[in-house]
């Protein structure tokens, strides 16, 4: 039961850092990035290459990662730069999808299909993670080291600037903003942090293959962004624990094949997403503050 | 938020306090749902059909109980659930199939001890996944290796053109016929790959036509395997049709446009002796259906565990499976359907193999015992 | 004969993509609404022709006219329940898209739960292809598809330019306002823009059923599709949309040449990719500042 809970809370935190890396681009610079899921494939992939191949530890693995990562993420920057709307919506599709077939047929560095199998355990000044207790601490602080770095920028003037852009990128651009750096730093920013939730998971599942990095992965981040709240610091957060607890509040119901369960997940965060956006755009932690549309 | 979180933790220690002491819990990560469900159900009702005759002729002390997880036939989801079985459910035996899930899943329960048992996967790499991880059914290299001679020398149909997926068991297959096929006087024309997910053929089938080969080996499963060998014979490819022990799943061996085909699995005799015929029996009257290979390696393989299980509650030892790996390596033999089943030490079995030839309904076997040294 | 072939196939691959991307083109251009859940719609329609034509063994017809019958019911229906409100408050583009890809999961995962998540095909004798020349096998499905696609557009281009119906489409998207005041409703052409172009995925989805088989996930990976070759084409054109869908089926065929299949998926990705950095209007777009 334990085991559980803690497994539980361990991809909760994970998947916690993605959903507030996700917000950092869309709620606070508007830019609509379908590709998350893609940086948190490079960074699990390059964490697991060095730890196997290398020999690296938690922190080379995970240095590793958000360094490739951030390069990377230059290949959704540039379209951020040139279109807005739905042509980044699509451009940044397109990087899924194509993210996706490298994943599967580049078997020297990925595995394909199979996948990269027995990864070593996470090692840091020597101390191994080896419990599950003892990652949900692991975890728990990177969350919060992530949460202090978003809160950080978003509250400075980088802040203030990306929101200027979201907002009304021409008047921004008047303002002396220089549109085109913000962007860039905002998206590298995010891509590498998702790179740690990438690298925690790789040397938790001993184990990374495609399956964990495709759209469905970055459609489940969205909604996690959305549902829980845009543009604020607490409601990605919300939204993760809301969309993961659910099948595990669904498997208690009786008469529900456990088969279905997957599914019934997904339906019932694809009609809160659409009812959502009928009622409270600003997603359920607005609800909770009263605060009804809050964008 | 507060609440909702005590509430689901709350029932969560309810739901387990049903407390399952009283029965002896064995688990199964098998694809249930998505594509390759039919597998999940073929395996996992041989599973259920050991447990019953193991109950009624009661053999361990307790009831057998067997905990289903749903790996989909994909990797991640193989190890979400494996995850499970091994962590909350904690059985000390596991059944598993598809190469890439088994690939995926051993390791947790190398790490954990659990024995994780495979009835269906073939590649070669399974021989390699630790003490843990054994397998009651003949891995594909000695497959290839048994119908490589039988096509290309008896036959005569040397230039072969190959459809694999892409998938770690379709790439095991083509490295074993690329070395096997040569060193019988036969050539590979093309060997072509195809994604898991892909449905159409067309293109396939005209790289096909354009190598001109005599033969076609299929290296898919599930539904595809039927797709591409109906999409071959739709678009032009009229050649003679080979594949291995997956074509054994009706979809495939029923298909009309399969006829003729030939394709290898293990030799299994099932008038052979009195448990062979029981099992026969009662597959037929529960699913109107002849048993195949398959049914007979799922049975075994939770009948062997109910072996060694007894040994250990003879000897006054806990069923973990530590115990179960070392009890294993004491009786190395067992008797179960299709004959005597002999371990070798890296957890692989060596048997006799058959060639069958698809007739639209169970298939004959066209050469039979086939003997492959491992 | 391998390249000919290959490009016979992509032929008929293009038209199934260039229906449906029309019909999405039609949507988006006569709205303004990126309705992400025409794959939904395109899911729909695909199971409800497969399972009635394959299993109830109904006749073709019927099965097509039931497969129309609930797509356009869904676009009508997606427009007044989910759109307008969405519009009244806010309308933003995030928040469309937000709602319009929570239909399409909701609607993905439905279908799987209903009719099985396997792969379905349906099985006629137009599939099985006929020799016309050495190595050269055409199924006469390819020539229904190419057939339907070229009815479709005639009708569809003689709808917008002699019908007032269609006139006030094309009008639509220019200037809503300026349309009110010809004495045509917005809201009832909007309507009309998403029962039509909804219907337009009807053909593609019943011979995709016919020649690559479907399962849930086909309405997302057909949407990805739609959405590349609309902007290939260039946004607000229906023949650039058309185009588009026709470019990258050849694009997807002819990849096999040389490649496995694994990249030809991925070439439409890189054509979509570098169109939006160089050319985001596409070949026939209107060209936008990039706002």
């Amino acid at each position: 039961m334990l085991a559980y809970l803690t497994n539980l809370a361990v991809l909760i935190s994970i998947n916690a850092i993605l959903a507030v890396t996700l917000n950092f681009v869309l709620g606070y610079a508007g830019i609509f990035s379908m590709a998350h899921a893609v940086f948190f494939g490079v960074g699990a992939y390059t964490a697991a290459v060095v730890a196997i191949k290398l020999g690296g530890g938690l922190l080379l693995a995970t240095g590793a990662g958000m360094a490739v990562a951030a390069l990377i993420s230059l290949a959704l920057a540039l379209p951020a730069l040139r279109v807005r709307g739905e042509y980044f919506v699509a451009a940044s599709l397109g990087l899924q999808m194509l993210a996706i077939t490298v994943f599967s047929e580049w078997k020297a560095f990925t595995g394909g299909i199979g996948g990269i199998t027995n990864i070593p355990p996470a090692r840091l000044f020597g101390f191994e993670f080896a419990t599950p207790a003892q990652y949900l601490v692991l975890t728990l602080l990177c969350l919060a080291a992530v949460l202090a770095i978003v809160r950080l920028l978003v509250r400075g003037s980088f802040g203030r600037s990306l929101k200027a852009i979201r907002d009304n990128e021409t008047a921004a651009a008047t303002y002396g903003k220089n549109v085109a750096v913000v962007k860039t730093i905002a998206v590298a920013v995010s891509s590498s942090l998702a790179a740690v939730a990438g690298s925690l998971y790789a040397f938790y599942m001993s184990f990374v293959n495609v399956e964990s990095f495709v759209l469905d992965t970055s459609v489940l981040l969205i909604a996690m962004v959305v549902i829980g709240g845009v543009a604020t610091l607490t409601g990605p957060i919300v939204g993760t624990m809301l969309i993961l607890l659910l099948p595990a509040a669904l498997s208690y119901l009786p008469g529900l094949p456990s088969t279905e369960i997957g599914s019934i997940q997904q339906i019932v965060y694809g009609a809160a997403m659409v009812l959502l956006m009928i009622f409270r755009p600003g997603g359920v932690w607005s609800l909770r503050r009263g605060q009804g549309q809050t964008r | 938020m507060q609440i909702w979180k005590l509430a689901i933790a709350a029932a969560c220690v309810l739901g387990t306090a049903t407390a399952q002491a009283q029965d002896i819990r064995i688990g199964a990560n098998l694809p249930m749902s998505g594509p390759n469900s039919e597998y999940g159900e073929l395996f996992s009702n041989a599973a259920k059909l050991a447990i019953e005759h193991i109950n009624a002729d009661k053999l361990l002390s307790k009831k057998l109980e067997l905990v289903i997880e749903d790996s989909q036939a994909q990797p991640q989801q193989g190890v979400v659930a494996m995850n499970k079985l091994v962590n909350v459910e904690k059985v000390p035996f596991v059944l598993s199939a598809f190469t890439a899930v088994s690939k995926a899943v051993a390791p947790v329960g190398d790490k954990a001890h659990v024995v994780t048992v495979n009835g269906g996967a073939i590649g070669p790499d399974l021989a390699e996944l630790g003490d843990y991880f054994w397998n009651v059914i003949p891995l594909v290299n000695l497959e290839v290796q048994a119908m490589a001679p039988y096509l290309v020398k008896e036959r005569g149909w040397k230039k072969i053109a190959l459809v694999y997926v892409d998938d770690p068991a379709g790439e095991a297959i083509r490295k074993e016929l690329d070395t096997h096929v040569p060193k019988n006087g036969g050539t590979m024309v093309a060997a072509i790959q195809v994604p898991r997910a892909s449905q159409q053929f067309s293109g396939v089938a005209a790289k096909v036509r354009e190598a001109s080969p005599d033969l076609v080996y299929i290296a898919s499963f599930g539904a595809q395997q039927a797709q591409i060998a109906k999409q071959l014979r739709d678009n032009g490819v009229t050649q003679q049709l080979a594949s291995y022990s997956a074509y054994s799943a009706p979809t495939a061996a029923q298909l009309p446009e399969s006829k003729g085909a030939l394709y290898t699995t293990q030799v299994i005799d099932w008038s052979g002796d009195a448990l062979s015929q029981r099992v026969a029996k009662d597959w037929k009257a529960k699913t109107g259906k002849e048993p195949s290979a398959y049914i007979a390696n799922y049975y075994n393989a939770v009948l062997i565990f109910a072996k060694l299980a007894q040994a250990l509650e003879k000897s006054g030892q806990p069923i973990t499976g530590e115990n179960l790996l070392k009890q294993r390596k004491t009786m190395a033999s067992f008797d179960v359907v299709g004959g005597k089943l002999t371990f070798l030490p890296n957890g692989t079995v060596s048997v006799p193999l058959q060639v069958n030839e698809t007739d639209g309904g169970a298939g004959k076997a066209v050469k039979a015992n086939i003997v492959v040294a491992p | 004969m391998l390249l000919l072939q290959l490009l016979i196939n992509g032929l008929q691959l293009g038209a199934i993509y260039a229906l449906t991307a029309v019909g999405f083109a039609l949507i988006f251009g006569s709205t303004r609404i990126f309705h992400v859940a025409h794959g939904a719609a395109f899911t729909i329609a695909a199971y409800l022709f497969w399972w009635s034509f394959s299993k109830l063994q109904w006749h073709w017809l019927p099965a097509l006219l039931l497969a129309s019958a609930a797509v356009i019911a869904f676009g009508v229906a997606m427009e007044r329940w989910i759109y307008r409100p969405i519009q009244r408050h806010e309308g933003a583009f995030f928040t469309v898209f937000i709602a319009a890809f929570g239909m399409q999961i909701v609607v993905q995962n439905a279908v799987g739960t209903v009719f099985g998540r396997g792969f379905e095909t349906v099985s006629v004798a137009l599939s099985r292809a006929v020799p016309i020349a050495t190595g050269l096998y055409v199924a006469p499905v390819a020539l229904v598809a190419i057939g339907a696609a070229l009815v479709c557009f005639v009708a569809l281009a003689w709808f917008l330019t002699r019908t007032q119906v269609g006139t006030g489409l094309r009008a639509l998207s220019d200037n809503p306002d300026l349309v009110r005041v010809f004495g045509l409703d917005p809201t009832r052409l909007s309507q009309v823009a998403f029962a039509l172009g909804s219907a337009l995925v009807v053909p593609g989805a019943a011979l995709t059923a016919v020649t690559q088989g479907i399962n849930p996930n086909i309405g997302a990976h057909i949407m990805l599709i739609s959405l590349a070759a609309t902007i290939v084409g260039g946004i607000g054109s229906l023949t650039g949309a058309a185009c588009g869908g026709l470019l990258l089926g050849l694009a997807e065929s002819l990849a096999l040449w040389k490649l496995d299949a694994q990249w030809s998926e991925g070439v439409t990705f890189v054509i979509l990719f570098v169109f939006i950095i160089f050319r985001p209007a596409g070949f026939l777009g209107r060209p936008l500042g990039t706002k």
